[in-house]
């Protein structure tokens, strides 16, 4: 709804402008002074708000008044139409924020402002500051205090430029429902600089009959000076709500949930605490001592020690421990003649939350000037420690360098290689350069890329694969008898026709015909797949197999069977007959191997 | 470097004699075999003495001229970690940082477990100004040995695998003893050909281009008039996407491409 008015208003104002039934005719301008209030606690902060309306002024003069401090303003701007008249109003608000150091009764001038050429001028403000007191103990006891600071420092001795820890305590009753806003509006102290704020874990307890929410807050001081030193009044504004006190809301229940009620205003004060510090003993005071109080751990890495001179050489101090590190420096190095030294960087780390503990790391690189240089001197750092009262010098032993000359001696040796580098950890300079060339390698491809390579890797695919074959062969003429056989046969056949040629040329008819006839049995055995010794003459007319092929084929075995019986009774022919007969068996043998078994 | 050129010359010298038309013979084949065999010996010697030149250099505080030795030397042709370990040293001393970090990662390239040079690549990639693109985990991994060495124990594992493969095909009965070490040098073969792919396409389909010069601006395209694309210092390490002409289109480590010519980077194999 809202925003629909507003798009009307802004229609109509349109409309109106454009008819002329408006036009930003000036008012007579005005110029008026206002403090959102008259009456502030010390620490806490008023507005004083200049109000022109009608007109933006030319010029206009600072506000300011003894005992008060006014902080920077801040500028808004307004405008108004009003229907009733058709006039455009434009308002003008600078806001300046009103703060005292002190209690009292101060009084804002008169302010002149130039507005239109016209002088105008505000009339003067007053201004309460009441002096902000911690309650009294007994209503803090007593549970009557809505809500209270409480401030303490530990007791004991502190020295000029210890570190400590003030306590403050924020403490609200349970009646005082979104207790927020809570803002620290003073912190003095008298020779003390507060240098860190934390927050703790909140907690609750009962003061007096009532329950009270306690959040503590620790405070880190640094002594600076010896004497009574002062901390607080700690002064904080912070609002709670109340129930209202109309009555209006009814059930409390309901009223939980819409949060109806007043939002009070409060001012909450410490007292003041002191405590004495008294200056660092004069005695025993070390040499290199530069002002650090606290406890404190030392360690130093330098490296690398093996170089040539000129060579960089990194040194690398670490002190931590509990105390203000930040003004540490590391002690005069100026007697270091052997030595060109760059100016050290330093980073401090806080390891906890409030500051206390430091680390400081200084790096400083140095460069040996001479071959003489035979060590790294030992470092030194002293502090006093408020714990005990007393001074502590923590001492890094000397670390031995290996400095040789930049161009008479030999080449650095292989110092990396003895003392390599951890993988982890990065180097402070570069490793030196190596004496030795090492194994010398052409620019050549990869082997990868070389066809040679590549193709000497098809040998043991090729060996594989023959092997395979060869077993593949094997194994099938393990399992076939008959293919074994049909081996067997043809080499016996192969060396048979052989023999019967040496039979023929030495005519030798009687060993020709018996190893023929054998021939014949074995081939058509073979063929059959029954036992060679069972084949006859007969064969050829009763076996089925032999009754398909061709009849010349079919003569031509008995011929042959013929010729192996009659060399039995009568010897038989020469040389050139018996070669005819065994050029007749290979082709008679030759035609049976295309039969199909 | 005098004593090197000066045997090769030499060398070269004896060789062109030999082949003259007039001196050829038996004798002569002889005598030019031998000379062959010898000079690797020769160049070798050559080399070092050049390197302990440079080495010299290098310790009087002369890195520019030891630099310029070293250079020398691998622009004959010889290469050796240690050789490229002390050029990128020399460079990096001469104030070159591009120069030292192609130095050191073709030194790395031969020798990629030398923890002094991983150490000195370090150094000097962190005094980098600017983006700059970096080795990836699996690269870092894969690339623990060099290709060749990658290529050579892939072919142990392969030859090794199938000679069991053989064995049981010639011997059948030693089967179930060789089974379990065929499958496990069979698994391994796998493996160790996976990476090595993995080597050689990082190796020969990826180059990285070092920045040699002081500054470098890469440019929209591959012409000096093209608008600026962003710039990259002395040492940046950029990945080579693309070439034409004496230009090179590169990718820094923030994303950004860019061109930029041939002559203000060096450019290595793999990333």
């Amino acid at each position: 709804m809202s925003r629909i008015r507003h798009i009307f208003l802004i229609v109509g104002f349109l409309f109106l402008a454009a008819t002329g039934l408006i036009s930003p005719r000036a008012r007579a301008a005005t110029f008026t002074a206002s403090l959102d209030r008259d009456t502030i606690t010390l620490g806490d902060t008023a507005t004083l708000s200049l109000t022109f309306e009608g007109s933006q002024p030319k010029s206009l003069t600072a506000p300011s008044a003894p005992g008060l401090d006014f902080g920077s303003p801040n500028k808004s701007f307004s405008q108004n139409i009003d229907f009733n008249s058709g006039q455009i109003s434009s308002t003008v608000i600078i806001s300046y924020p009103v703060t005292s150091q002190q209690p009292g009764e101060f009084t804002i001038p008169a302010l002149t402002a130039d507005v239109n050429g016209q002088q105008l001028s505000t009339l003067p403000l007053k201004l309460t500051v009441l002096k902000a007191d911690a309650p009294p103990a007994a209503a803090i006891d007593s549970g009557d205090e809505i809500a209270f600071m409480k401030l303490s420092l530990p007791d004991k001795k502190v020295y000029v430029g210890q570190m400590l820890t003030a306590q403050l305590q924020v403490c609200w009753r349970d009646d005082a429902q979104n207790f927020g806003n809570f803002q620290l509006t003073g912190t003095p102290a008298d020779g003390f600089t507060i240098d860190k704020m934390a927050q703790g874990q909140g907690r609750r307890t009962q003061i007096g009959n009532r329950i009270y929410t306690v959040v503590p807050f620790t405070v880190v001081l640094t002594a600076v000076k010896s004497g009574t030193l002062s901390i607080g009044p700690f002064i904080a504004s912070a609002t709670y709500m109340v129930p209202s006190s109309n009555g209006q809301g009814g059930d409390p229940f309901f009223r939980q949930f819409f949060n109806q009620g007043e939002q009070k205003p409060v001012t909450l004060a410490t007292e003041t605490v002191t405590t004495q510090s008294v200056p660092l003993p004069a005695e025993n005071v070390p040499a290199n001592f530069n002002g650090a109080v606290g406890d404190y751990q030392l360690t130093a890495t330098v490296g690398p020690t093996n170089l040539t001179v000129g060579d960089p050489v990194t040194v690398r101090v670490r002190i931590s421990g509990r105390g203000d590190l930040g003004s540490v420096t590391l002690p005069d190095q100026t007697a270091l003649h052997d030595f060109k030294i760059f100016p050290p960087t330093s980073k401090v780390e806080n390891s906890d939350h409030l500051g206390m503990e430091d680390t400081k790391t200084f790096e400083e690189i140095v460069t040996p000037q001479n071959a003489d240089v035979h060590e790294w001197p030992r470092f030194s750092f002293s502090f006093f420690n408020p714990d005990d009262g007393k001074y502590h010098t923590l001492a890094e032993p000397a670390v031995p360098l290996v400095v040789k000359a930049a161009a008479a001696t030999p080449m650095p040796t292989l110092a990396a290689t003895q003392n390599p580098v951890p993988e982890n950890q990065t180097p402070q300079d570069i490793l030196p350069i190596k004496e030795n060339l090492g194994t010398l390698s052409q620019n050549n491809l990869p082997l990868v890329a070389q066809p040679v390579f590549l193709a000497t890797q098809a040998l043991p695919v090729l060996a594989f694969l023959a092997a395979f074959i060869w077993r593949k062969r094997t194994d099938n003429l393990a399992n076939n008898p008959r293919l074994r056989r049909k081996i067997a046969v043809e080499k016996l056949i192969q060396t048979g026709f052989a023999d019967l040629q040496k039979y023929a040329a030495q005519d030798k008819s009687e060993e020709f015909f018996a190893l023929l006839f054998r021939l014949l049995q074995e081939q058509l055995g073979e063929r059959l797949d029954c036992p060679a010794t069972a084949i006859t003459e007969n064969v050829v007319e009763e076996n089925s197999i032999l009754r398909g092929v061709n009849e010349t084929t079919r003569s031509d075995l008995r011929e042959l069977f013929q010729l192996c019986n009659q060399a039995r009774y009568a010897p038989v022919r020469g040389t050139s007959e018996l070669n005819s007969v065994a050029a007749k068996l290979e082709q008679t043998l030759g035609e049976l191997q295309e039969v199909k078994a | 470097m005098k004593i090197l050129i000066r045997s090769s010359e030499r060398q070269f010298a004896l060789i062109k004699r030999m082949l003259e038309p007039t001196h050829v013979g038996c004798y002569q084949f002889l005598v030019l075999f031998l000379a062959l065999i010898f000079a690797g010996n020769i160049f070798a010697a050559d080399v070092a003495a050049g390197f302990s030149g440079a080495n010299k250099l290098y310790a009087e505080g002369k890195f520019a001229d030891a630099a310029n030795d070293y250079e020398k030397i691998l622009a004959s042709g010889a290469a050796s970690p240690n050789l490229l370990f002390n050029y990128g040293n020399a460079e990096f001393k001469s104030g070159n940082l591009g120069k030292a970090i192609a130095a050191f990662r073709r030194a790395e390239l031969l020798a990629p477990r030398d923890s002094e040079i991983r150490a000195n690549l370090a150094f000097v990639r962190n005094q980098v100004q600017g983006a700059t693109i970096r080795e990836s985990r699996w690269q870092t991994w894969v690339n623990t040995l060099t290709l060749n060495e990658g290529a050579l124990l892939t072919v142990v594992l392969f030859w090794t695998t199938l000679a069991l493969l053989v064995a049981r095909q010639i011997r059948p009965a030693l089967v179930p003893k060789l089974k379990t070490a065929t499958r496990i040098f069979a698994v391994l073969t796998i493996c160790s050909a996976s990476v090595l792919g993995l080597q050689a396409a990082d190796h020969f389909s990826s180059a990285t281009a070092v920045v040699i010069s002081a500054e470098a601006t890469a440019r929209s395209g591959p012409f000096d008039e093209a608008q600026s694309a962003f710039t990259v210092h002395d040492g940046a390490e950029l990945s080579v996407l693309d070439r034409h002409g004496g230009w090179i289109q590169a990718a820094n480590g923030a994303g950004q491409t860019g061109w930029l010519p041939v002559k203000q980077v060096k450019i290595l194999p793999g990333a």
